[in-house]
């Protein structure tokens, strides 16, 4: 395989997994329930659904964060920035890194949403629909709205020093969040970051989905034939990113390297995808990563279960890898739709598929899509595989393309 | 030392369309307070605010793809169109190589709090409008901007409230250097709402809040410069970082710090900073401190002038630091081909949570050959 191209500067890896999700909360909980093929979804509880047709969503059930939580006072931060600063503290316990270590690595987080603290603005919208306006909103609530606070609770928790950002790339902002660590460590700005995204369950995305037509009823089956559409879903994750010299001196467990990343915009409509511009992006993937298509043992999809995306995920993985794509699954089929938070988890399935030689499976699955009959979404069971270099999809509205690449450390 | 170019801006504020109509308005210095009771239905914590009383949509932006657009964004979208415009920047000619790195608090929280609320009050929780979904996701505004002027590169939005411009600053500086782009719009936008206007008066901070949408054009060195332009300025540095604790923990001394390595970055000293601007936001006890603490590390003994937009524009938010750097901008812009040179200016921010951020900016060097 080729890894030349790339740009100078020290390699990064990933030394840390900290995923918070409706199939498992921790690498190893989550790594079992991908291999099992565990499907989290489940009837909604976070807030009213029984006026919805549909009711069914990817909710973090056993999320308890004053269990696994150091520093952070809950009382003070809302569901989007617990889920981001207890992923942040799981992957730092994943990779061992000492509160020292975190001050002299001047470690920084980077964060990614779609919707940030939606549940604090539900909460808001609701006590000036009762009280006539927004006279009635509390300011300790008002205090926990701002975006930023997703980053801002995982450097609270984690005392981190470095750079702290949120980055609102809606569906595929944790590949953009790993992305931007990547570049920070790769430029010698750091020694090591925390990288992943949030987002939480709420009403009006699942109206909105559902208006849109992209809802599912209970079950999510990506590139299906028969596929309903997406399920919602809730979570956070994170990774924790190192220059590889910085993890080597600590003789820390090494998971994979990022490769790189590639990142472009449709620029032509706000909702649906564009299949030549995800090509594009992948190429740019490649390229960044000093990676050939024929080298990508494993894609982790965007896969969000809607024709749309299929289609256009499907034809994009054709133009770029010709007659014999590598096996693509779909996570989604599992965890649902964490919008901020999915191609976080993408990342961190990718990262277990090669550290740990398995593939993903999609589940859900039952008859090929005569679209794309040649797919092979790793159907319903995972598989054992060595996989040397893993692609992890993420798209969004507003034309919002970013990939990743990750590898084996050779 | 960064070496990247400012080549253009784009402001949208209650002054009107222009930097010059908003630098007129600082010199000014009054208060803009404009009636904003019959601004929307729902009622409102003030009767005035620095706000765009007139603004219209549709006649500086035409019918085409803003039927369904909301404040936000389209106030984004004309500040975008005045930056790319002011820049000669030619978008057509390098579209994949432009991108966008916009800052925010929330998006917009009118439409995502609108579109909560017709779950609540409509006939059925469903019954929500399809066409305004995607107004209720952070990155809207940038999408939009991509469509309308096809800036096919990397397209970010930072959420960053009273820091949204540093990081969206740090940010673009980030995929310049990286070669992922050669041209990056950036910039942030708050609107004014009943929702923000709520929210800023229940949070007790002083004063009315405002909006605005900033953009500038930031470029590599050696590529395009619009016919006949010069750079407004150079980027010479920026960093950030956090303060755990929290700012209101007692003098830190950690945004000092990194002011000092910005300023170390751009090869200056204390003393040297001609001009500077600290958030306003939040104000109080904290922002005396963190302003205290910016000066000393940039300015000792009061050296350096300071500029203030809060007075004259209200709260704007994310787009607050933008403002105040393009208030630090224009100082070069104003001077005289044979004055003296312009000092360098600094940008300063800080969030009550505890992040932190600073920028320099400098008088590009003559020819932009030699930067």
């Amino acid at each position: 395989m080729s890894r030349n191209g790339r740009a100078a500067g020290p390699r990064v890896v990933v030394t840390g997994l900290g995923p918070v999700s409706s199939i498992g909360v921790g690498a190893a909980a989550y790594g079992q329930s991908l291999r099992a093929g565990q499907v989290g979804v489940s009837e909604i509880r976070s807030f009213d659904a029984a006026g919805f047709p549909h009711r069914y969503a990817g909710e973090v059930r056993d999320f308890e964060p004053d269990r696994l939580l150091g520093r952070l006072d809950l009382t003070r931060w809302g569901r989007s920035s617990q889920f981001a600063a207890t992923a942040a503290r799981l992957a730092v316990r994943d990779a061992d890194l000492s509160s020292a270590q975190i001050e002299a690595a001047g470690l920084g987080v980077v964060m990614g949403t779609t919707s940030g603290e939606s549940q604090v603005v539900e909460e808001l919208t609701a006590r000036a629909v009762a009280a006539g306006g927004g006279q009635a909103f509390p300011p300790e609530v008002v205090s926990q709205l701002p975006a930023a606070r997703l980053a801002y609770a995982a450097s609270e928790e984690l005392a981190a020093p470095g750079l702290s950002v949120t980055l609102a790339n809606a569906c595929s902002a944790s590949n953009y969040a790993i992305g931007y660590a990547y570049d920070i460590l790769a430029g010698g700005e750091a020694e090591a970051m925390v990288a992943g995204g949030a987002d939480s369950v709420c009403r009006w995305a699942h109206a909105g989905f559902y208006r849109l037509g992209a809802l599912s009823d209970r079950t999510c089956s990506p590139f299906d034939r028969d596929r309903t559409g997406i399920l919602t879903a809730e979570g956070g994750v994170a990774l924790v990113l190192e220059t590889l010299e910085h993890a080597r001196a600590r003789d820390a467990r090494i998971y994979a390297e990022v490769l790189g990343y590639g990142l472009n915009c449709d620029a032509r409509h706000m909702v649906a995808p564009d299949a030549n511009r995800i090509a594009d992006c992948m190429r740019l993937a490649h390229a960044n990563a000093g990676v050939k298509p024929a080298d990508v043992g494993y894609i982790c999809a965007h896969g969000t279960g809607t024709a749309m995306n299929d289609h256009a995920e499907a034809a994009a993985v054709r133009m770029v890898f010709g007659d014999d794509p590598p096996p693509m699954s779909s996570i989604k089929s599992m965890l649902g739709h964490a919008m901020g938070a999915a191609s976080g988890f993408g990342a961190v399935a990718a990262v277990l598929a090669i550290h740990d030689g398995f593939l993903p499976p999609t589940m859900n699955w039952a008859n090929p899509d005569p679209r794309f009959d040649w797919l092979d979404p790793v159907p319903n069971r995972s598989r054992p595989a060595q996989i040397e270099v893993a692609q992890n999809n993420g798209f969004a509205f507003g034309g919002n393309n970013c990939i990743t690449v990750f590898g084996a450390l050779r | 030392m960064t070496g990247l170019l400012v080549t253009g801006a784009g402001v949208v504020s209650a002054a009107g369309l222009g930097l010059t109509a908003m630098t007129t308005a600082l010199t000014a210095g009054s208060p803009l307070r404009l009636d904003v009771t019959g601004l929307f239905p729902q009622p409102l914590p003030y009767r005035s605010a620095p706000v765009l009383a007139s603004f219209d949509a549709r006649a500086l932006l035409g019918r085409k793809g803003t039927s369904s657009i909301d404040r936000a964004t389209a106030l984004s979208l004309v500040a975008c169109g005045q930056a790319i415009e002011d820049s000669g920047l030619p978008v057509a000619e390098m579209a994949d190589r432009v991108g966008i790195a916009l800052g925010t608090t929330v998006g917009s929280l009118s439409s995502s709090s609108e579109y909560s609320r017709e779950t609540l009050v409509a006939e059925r929780p469903y019954l929500v409008n399809p066409m305004l979904f995607p107004n209720t996701v952070m990155n809207c505004a940038a999408g939009h901007a991509a469509i309308r002027y096809g800036l096919r590169g990397v397209n970010s939005t930072v959420a960053g409230g009273q820091l949204a411009f540093l990081g969206a600053l740090r940010y673009a500086v980030n995929v310049l250097r990286r070669d992922y782009a050669d041209a990056m719009l950036v910039g942030a936008v708050e609107e004014f709402s009943p929702h923000s206007a709520w929210a800023h008066q229940r949070l007790g901070h002083e004063g009315p809040p405002g909006e605005a949408a900033v953009i500038v054009v930031l470029q590599r060195p050696g590529t395009p410069l619009g016919d006949g332009r010069r750079p407004l300025a150079e980027l010479a540095a920026v960093t950030s970082g956090y303060r755990p604790g929290g700012h209101a923990a007692g003098p830190g001394g950690r945004m000092a710090a990194c002011i000092r390595q910005t300023l170390a970055r751009a090869g200056l000293q204390a003393g040297q900073v001609g001009s500077l601007a600290v958030s306003e936001t939040g104000g109080g006890p904290v922002g005396q401190e963190m302003l205290a603490e910016a000066e000393e590390a940039a300015a000792p003994g009061g050296s350096a002038r300071q500029v203030r937009v809060r007075h004259v524009l209200g709260d704007c938010g994310a787009a607050a630091s933008a403002l105040q750097f393009v208030a630090l901008l224009a100082s070069f812009a104003d001077r005289p081909a044979d004055g003296p040179p312009v000092r360098p200016a600094l940008l300063a921010g800080w969030s009550p949570e505890g992040a932190f951020g600073a920028a320099v900016i400098r008088e590009p060097a003559a020819s932009p050959a030699a930067v």
